[in-house]
């Protein structure tokens, strides 16, 4: 105990008091005028019996099999959307033609190039009189 | 069984000298306590005596999980503010307003040199750390006690015990060097 604990544990201490004569008997004939209040009675918990117990589990079972039947049963009603035939959606592409139409414009070109080059060619051979 | 349970069922049964028994102890401390919170010596009395009779009508309702004197001191606490009335909750107000001579617990105080700390404390601090300070270091009661009879929170009783005592030893240093100075 440190010291100021003490010191007020001490000065408590010098606080002087009693219990007079007079009011002693005060409190004593005011505790037999007074009558101790009856301890109120809790309802008693209700006592199931055992098959209580079997009854609310079946129940309960019964009720999730129930459950699981009616979620199973009702599945096959949802209509689920025709099978997509891939191969018949995707339209089907002529590839040769396809590529003779991209490297069509490609092929006159090269060939107008090969022309200008064999003009410039004999255009110099005349040139230089060969 | 204890015999303080034992007399406490035979209490409960309509005992009034059973009752009478089991709580002559406690009269004095309470009335002790009682006193630093009233304004006169015949207002704690009357406390005192409130307190024991609400004690017996209501003994069914006590839980012998408790300490007996924590449950008391639970009712003496609360009848005492109710005789103070809302307008004097503040016991340092109360202490203002009181002359020495008239001052119950100056009167009850021994001679001494020394000032007693509890008239300090009723001046520094407010009712609920006072009765804490006071059934912490009066009483010894635990802080799990005290939290129970002024139905506060441990973390509650515990911060304001420190505080409780910082306010006094700073009042104590403050006068020591009051002391010193005046030689």
């Amino acid at each position: 105990m440190d010291k100021l604990a003490r010191q007020l544990h001490d000065d408590a201490q010098r606080i002087e008091v009693a219990v007079s004569d007079e009011l002693d008997r005060r409190i004593e004939a005011s505790l037999r005028a007074v009558t101790p209040e009856p301890e109120k009675s809790r309802p008693a918990p209700v006592a199931r019996p055992p098959l209580f117990w079997w009854a609310s589990t079946i129940t309960g079972v019964a009720a999730a099999v129930a459950v699981i039947a009616i979620a199973n049963w009702r599945a096959p009603d949802r209509s689920e959307p025709p099978p997509v035939n891939v191969v018949a959606a995707i339209p089907s592409i002529d590839l040769k033609a396809e590529t003779a139409m991209l490297t069509g414009p490609l092929q006159e070109e090269l060939d107008r190039l090969q022309s200008d080059l064999k003009k410039a060619e004999e255009k110099v051979k005349r040139d230089i009189g060969l | 069984m204890s015999d303080e349970l034992k007399l406490i069922n035979a209490a409960k049964a309509g005992s009034a000298d059973a009752f009478a028994d089991l709580v002559r102890a406690y009269r004095e401390r309470l009335l002790r306590f009682l006193l630093t919170r009233s304004a006169s010596y015949a207002d704690a009395e009357d406390v005192l005596q409130d307190t024991l009779i609400a004690a017996f009508r209501y003994l069914h309702s006590y839980d012998p999980r408790w300490r007996f004197s924590t449950w008391l001191y639970r009712i003496a606490i609360r009848n005492a503010a109710r005789l103070r009335g809302p307008e004097l909750v503040d016991v340092g107000d109360m202490g203002d307003l009181r002359d020495e001579e008239n001052d119950p617990l100056q009167q009850c105080i021994a001679d001494s040199e020394s000032d007693n700390l509890w008239v300090s404390a009723r001046q520094l601090l407010n009712d609920e750390v006072y009765a804490a300070m006071w059934l912490r270091y009066a009483e010894d009661m635990s802080v799990n006690d005290i939290s129970k009879t002024l139905d506060r929170s441990a973390s509650w009783t515990k911060v304001n015990l420190m505080r409780g005592r910082r306010a006094l030893e700073s009042h104590m240093n403050g006068a020591a060097r009051q002391s010193e100075a005046y030689g």
